[in-house]
Order: C-alpha cells, then structure tokens, then sequence
C-alpha cells in the first residue's frame, strides 16, 4: 500500500473527527459558560451541587466516560448514537475544564469592577454580561483555544466506540496490511495538521490581547 | 423618590458595622444637608472607605440607619435602587471599564439602567466630557489616557446619571502629583456648582479652599467634626491635633 493510499484512507475519516470536535463544542461552550458563571456566582449548598458536576465531568476518565454511556445506558433503555455519546462525553470534559478558565477569569477581575457597575446602578445581570464577561473571556482566551486542541486530539478514542475516525481508518487499515510505522506516522502527521494552525491562531490571538492586559496591568 | 426640595442629603444615624468580631464602624451619626461639601479624614483603617461605601450599597452594615433625601435605606427595595442610582461615586483606582471606550464608559448605565437611546445617551455623555475638560478623548479606551485624564473620566461617568450626590474615595492618591491638580479643580468646580460631595481626602488644601464640614474619624468613630476655619487651627481631639501635625510637617 503506498502512503497516498494511507493518506487517503486516513482522510476517509477526518470528517468524523471534525463532526465529532464540532458537535463537542455544541456540548462544550455552553457547558463551560453556564457552569464557569454558575460557580463564581453561587455560593453555598447551590455551589456544591455546581461544583459537583463539573467534576464530574473534568475529573472521571474519558475513555471510561465513552463506554459507560455507550454500553450500559442501552441497558438502561436508554441508548444514544455513538457520536451523541462521543460529542457529548468529550464535549462536557472539556466543558469542564474551560468552566474553570471561565470561572478563574472572573475571579481574577478587579473587584472595583464589579462594584463601579453598581455604584452606576447596573443591574447584576448587566454587570456580568456588558462589564465582567467580556473581560474575562478575553484574558481566557489562550486557554480556550489550548483546549479546543485537547478536544481534538481526545477525539481518537471516539474509535473504541464504533466511529470510524481518522484513528478508527488508521487501525483498520493496519490490520489488511501489516504496516503500522507509516500507518501510524501518517495518522501522527495528520493530528498535528489538523492542530497546528489552531496552535498559531491561539499564538496570534494571544500576542493581541497582551498588549491590552499589560496596559491595563499599568494603570 | 428622592424628593428636589429635600434639603437634607445624608443622614446618618447609629450607623454600627461590623467585619466579623471587628467593630468598623462605632455609632456613627452624621447629617449633611443638600449642597453641603464634607471632607472626611483620619488615619488608615479609621474607616472612611467603609464609611461613605454603606451610603451607596457596597457594604452593609448591621446597626443604624442611613437616609439619603427621603429615602431610608433598605426599607423598599424600588427606592433604596433608586437613591443608589443618584448617588454617584468616584474610586480611588477611577475603575473605569477597560475594555469599553471612554465614550462607552459613560454611556453603559444611561443606555442599561435608563433605557436612553444611544444618540441621546452619547450627546449627553459628551457633554460631560467637556465639562471634565477632555472632549477629544471620547473615542479612546482608559489605558491610553494617564491617570488624571482616567479620574475624571470616571468623574464625568458618574455624573452622566445626575447624581443628587457625589462621593469621593481619596480620588486623587493614586495619582502623580502634577495630576491631582486637574482633578482637583473639576471637583472645586463641581462644588461651586452646589452638588452635594462627601469626599475622602488628605488634600487639605482642597479641603481648605472647598469643605465646609471637616470630619476626622479615628478608630471607627468620627471624634471631630468642624468647620475647616476651626478643624485646621484649633483641632480639639488629641487625635485630630497629631493627625494634622505629621500631615502639615
Ligand atoms: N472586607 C473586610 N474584611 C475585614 N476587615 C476589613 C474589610 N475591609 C476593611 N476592613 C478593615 O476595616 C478597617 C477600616 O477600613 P477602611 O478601608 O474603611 O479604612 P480607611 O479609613 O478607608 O483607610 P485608608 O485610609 O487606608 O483607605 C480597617 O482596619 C480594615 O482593615
Ligand atoms: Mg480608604
């Protein structure tokens, strides 16, 4: 098998990966901005319960995560796609990881923030969407566009549930034909290309918000 | 509502704060009436921040009360927002928004909390920003301006609500010297104006030239309170006398 022919076969499978790192974020943005916001403006046994939550999903083993849904809630009666199960398990991992970026960005604003919003008489809701928010996803961007990497490369083990993603074609075609070092190495390549210019924009991204934060730091 | 012809602007009365097992605020009991400028000082951690934040809802305290014009506060919710909202305040690190245009800045609380329409919300904004002597900065973000151009940005923010009260947390000690002048003088400007200030200050001159009640509090309590003709040449309370000689030498 020549490696266009490896390439190709990989290939057949990058729209799964791209399906499933789509649909992840479907689960994943709105996860970590509803449950980021939720921790930093809950306190009490309604932060617990937040909490929790997020850590479940950030803390319990992906690969686990993926069989349990997929296997044992059919047992359950109910039963998910694989990709339903795939998008929605890696999505809310990473949801919960970027919860935390979200909920640190806020953190980390100046208090007088918060408190010139209500000097001027904004209610809370506008202080955190106009005033808080904005700033705070800036600053946090950088970490949102690491994660969205993660999200990608996590999408490999989406394979051991049945969707035939570039590591899913990558297997199959090691086993017709017994060649696993380009096989592999063409399937290395074809994540770091997928990756990197994400990578960059994250760079770029980074280097125009900079300026502003050290501006700001100056005051 | 706060009613125009109310010529009381703050009365204090009992105010007790305390954080945790620590007594902030001591049976404080002060009336200003509407017009009045009142300078506050006193030495660090005397409570002067704590002070003038309960008049506008940032902290709560637990004893006493607070009435601005008419209204108590915390006695209706509708009204005690309502006083809040005209009661302007001014920080001592300005606070401004940096991620929003001067311009912007300003306009945030008439568009959010007035509903105005945006031509009206900038035309008025900028009507400020002329009277705080910066008109051509309105398109530019908080960090490009220096620090006194900032103040008095968050100067003119304030009073785009038109505030029936402004307060003042040491405005100009986060500036450099050659700033605090221009600061000072929209404030002077202000005051001859005939709004009502309550401003925490170690500009004496400023307090001086501007004040008419000086309030020096110390350990929570306020133990002098006087014109600044009498403050500045015969303090009575011992306090009062050393704070005035370290400032003065
Ligand atoms: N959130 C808080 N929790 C506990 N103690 C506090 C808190 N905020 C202020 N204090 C204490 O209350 C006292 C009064 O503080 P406050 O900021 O009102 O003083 P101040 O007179 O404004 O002083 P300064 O001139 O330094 O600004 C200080 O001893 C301070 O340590
Ligand atoms: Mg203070």
């Amino acid at each position: 098998m020549s490696i266009l022919e490896i390439w190709l076969g990989i290939l057949q499978g990058f729209r799964v990966t791209a399906l499933v790192t789509l649909y992840g974020l479907v689960f994943a943005i709105p996860f970590g901005l509803v449950f980021g916001v939720a921790q930093y403006m809950t306190t009490g046994p309604a932060r617990f319960v937040v909490t929790s939550v997020i850590e479940f999903w950030r803390s319990s083993a992906v690969i686990i995560l993926l069989f349990v849904f997929y296997y044992a809630l059919p047992l359950a009666g109910l039963a998910l796609s694989a990709m339903t199960v795939s998008a929605m398990v890696l999505g809310l991992n990473i949801g919960g990881y970027a919860s935390q970026a979200v909920r640190a960005g806020l953190q980390a604003l100046d208090r007088g923030q918060k408190e010139a919003g209500q000097a001027l008489g904004l209610s809370r809701s506008t202080i955190l969407l106009r005033i808080e928010l904005p700033q705070a996803l800036v600053a946090m961007s950088p970490t949102f566009i690491n994660q969205l990497i993660q999200l990608v490369k996590a999408t490999s083990l989406v394979s051991l549930v049945t969707l035939s993603d570039m590591t899913f074609r990558a297997k199959e075609i090691s086993q017709i034909e017994y060649d696993p070092v380009p096989i592999y190495s063409s399937l290395l390549l074809a994540y770091f290309i997928v990756c990197y210019p994400v990578a960059l924009f994250g760079r770029w991204v980074e280097r125009r918000i900079n300026p502003v934060r050290e501006a700001r730091c100056a005051v | 509502m706060i009613r125009t012809d109310s010529t009381l602007a703050v009365q204090i009365t009992s105010l007790n704060k305390w954080y945790g097992a620590f007594h902030v605020l001591k049976e404080v009991n002060l009336t200003i009436p509407s017009g009045s400028r009142v300078v506050i000082c006193g030495p660090s951690g005397s409570g002067k921040s704590t002070l003038i934040r309960c008049l506008n809802g940032l902290e709560a305290y637990q004893q006493g009360t607070v009435t601005l014009g008419t209204v108590r506060l915390g006695d209706n919710a509708r009204e005690t927002a309502l006083a809040r909202r005209q009661t302007g305040m001014v920080f001592q690190n300005f606070n401004l928004f940096p991620h929003l245009t001067v311009l912007s800045n300003c306009t945030l609380a008439l568009r959010r909390v007035l509903g105005m329409p945006r031509a009206e919300a900038e035309s008025l904004a900028r009507h400020f920003l002329e009277k705080v002597r910066i008109p051509e900065q309105a398109d530019k973000y908080p960090a490009q301006l220096s620090g006194g151009q900032q103040q008095r940005v968050a100067i003119a923010r304030a009073l785009c609500m038109n505030p029936r009260l402004m307060l003042f947390d040491e405005p100009t000690s986060a500036l450099d010297p050659e700033m605090v002048k221009e600061v000072l003088d929209v404030m002077t400007g202000l005051a001859q104006e005939g709004m009502t200030m309550i401003c925490v200050t170690h500009e004496m001159g400023f307090a001086r030239e501007v004040a008419d009640q000086i309030v020096f509090m110390d350990q929570g309590s306020i133990v002098e309170q006087a014109s600044p003709m009498t403050f500045f040449s015969t303090p009575t309370h011992p306090r009062a006398q050393s704070f005035l000689h370290t400032l003065l030498h």
